[in-house]
């Protein structure tokens, strides 16, 4: 599970990486390429956090609140 | 201004202004720290000069900009200027997410006896290495106990979950002012940026909270590397929202002057990605502080 929270963190990086690249080239495709790189930057952020939520309930993943014994 | 000469301003008087403020900042910061009584009123003094240098200097950019002074040349400069101050951004956090995997990661198992098993259990005899580090070597505990810090861990379903998903919010409603800005739609470009204004400062006043909380229950700076990592991550990121806001609504503040069209809006771009960026450094807290 880990490994998949992981590698969605890496996509949203990727993601705000080319947003930046979008923004550095300027003019109507850079921004164009920003807006759905951004786009895709919160779509994967939300569904982690779904994804987190759900792999809780689960019992897939535990917070780190535990006290250590 | 011709368009092919690259536009310099001359005789502007701010950065002299930003460096006797800066200054005074400093010397008086130095001076509170060793008590000398003059040093807060110069702090105060210092930063003031600071906030008015800020925005009378942005402000003449703004106006240049407005007044049709700039190029493509300076268009170009603003966005690698804009693309250098995020890659410190990212460098700052790089080093201080660092200091947390290098923590969690090399030093504590370490100490625990992985790798050298031979110092530790006569150093600190009955340590535990676990994550989070209750227990710090060599602190002495609010109990009188060696090292025997005790303090409660945050609960990531609580106000952290809660926080995450105001600034996630945020993150989509900046989305939706994008979009909004992008097709000249002026009023849903408006409201868009006021909602993500308000959920920005929900969320800095329930970071308030969960720090009264944390601290309440002797999660401190001085609580052994988890505290100091803790709060000087979230403290940074809690700084970053804080300008992220004010950044809003500076940008909030242009739109309704009129200063962006659906072409040319780089500063609510470079504005729109930073808190995107702000966001994601969140997001990255919230998954390794609280989760894995």
């Amino acid at each position: 599970m880990n490994i998949v929270i992981i590698a969605i963190v890496v996509i949203i990086f990727f993601a705000l990486g080319w947003a930046l690249l979008g923004m550095l080239r300027g003019g109507s495709k850079g921004s164009d390429k920003m807006y759905k790189a951004l786009r895709l930057r919160i779509g994967m952020s939300v569904f982690l956090f779904i994804l987190l939520m759900f792999a809780s309930y689960m019992g897939w993943i535990q917070p780190n609140n535990f006290l250590p014994a | 201004m011709s368009n092919q000469d690259y536009y310099v301003p001359h005789g502007s008087y701010w950065p002299i202004i930003g460096s006797i403020g800066v200054s005074m900042l400093f010397v008086g910061f130095a001076n509170q720290m060793h008590h000398v009584s003059w040093g807060g009123p110069l702090m105060v003094l210092g930063g003031s000069i600071v906030v008015f240098m800020l925005f009378g200097w942005l402000g003449t950019v703004v106006n240049e900009s407005v007044g049709g002074f700039y190029n493509k040349q300076v268009d170009k400069s603003f966005r690698w200027g804009m693309s250098w101050f995020i890659f410190s951004e990212v460098m700052f956090f790089a080093a201080f997410f660092g200091a947390l995997f290098y923590a969690r990661v090399i030093s504590v198992p370490w100490l625990g006896g992985a790798g050298n098993n031979m110092f530790t259990p006569e150093l600190w005899e009955g340590f535990k290495a676990t994550w989070p580090l209750i227990n710090t070597p060599g602190a002495i505990g609010q109990n009188g106990a060696e090292f025997s810090v005790g303090f409660k861990l945050v609960d990531a379903w609580g106000l952290p979950a809660l926080n995450t998903a105001l600034l996630l919010t945020s993150g989509v409603t900046i989305t939706f002012a994008h979009h909004a800005l992008r097709k000249d739609h002026r009023n849903a470009l408006i409201g868009w940026m006021i909602a993500t204004i308000a959920l920005g400062v929900l969320f800095l006043g329930f970071q308030a909270a969960e720090y009264g909380h944390a601290y309440h229950d002797g999660l401190k700076l001085t609580s052994g590397v988890y505290g100091s990592t803790f709060y000087l991550l979230t403290g940074f990121h809690g700084f970053h929202v804080t300008l992220g806001v004010i950044m809003l609504t500076v940008i909030l503040y242009r739109i309704q002057k009129g200063h962006f069209d659906s072409e040319n809006h780089f500063a609510f771009e470079g504005v729109a990605w930073y808190w995107h960026f702000v966001d994601v450094v969140w997001l990255g807290l919230f998954i390794f502080v609280y989760w894995l």
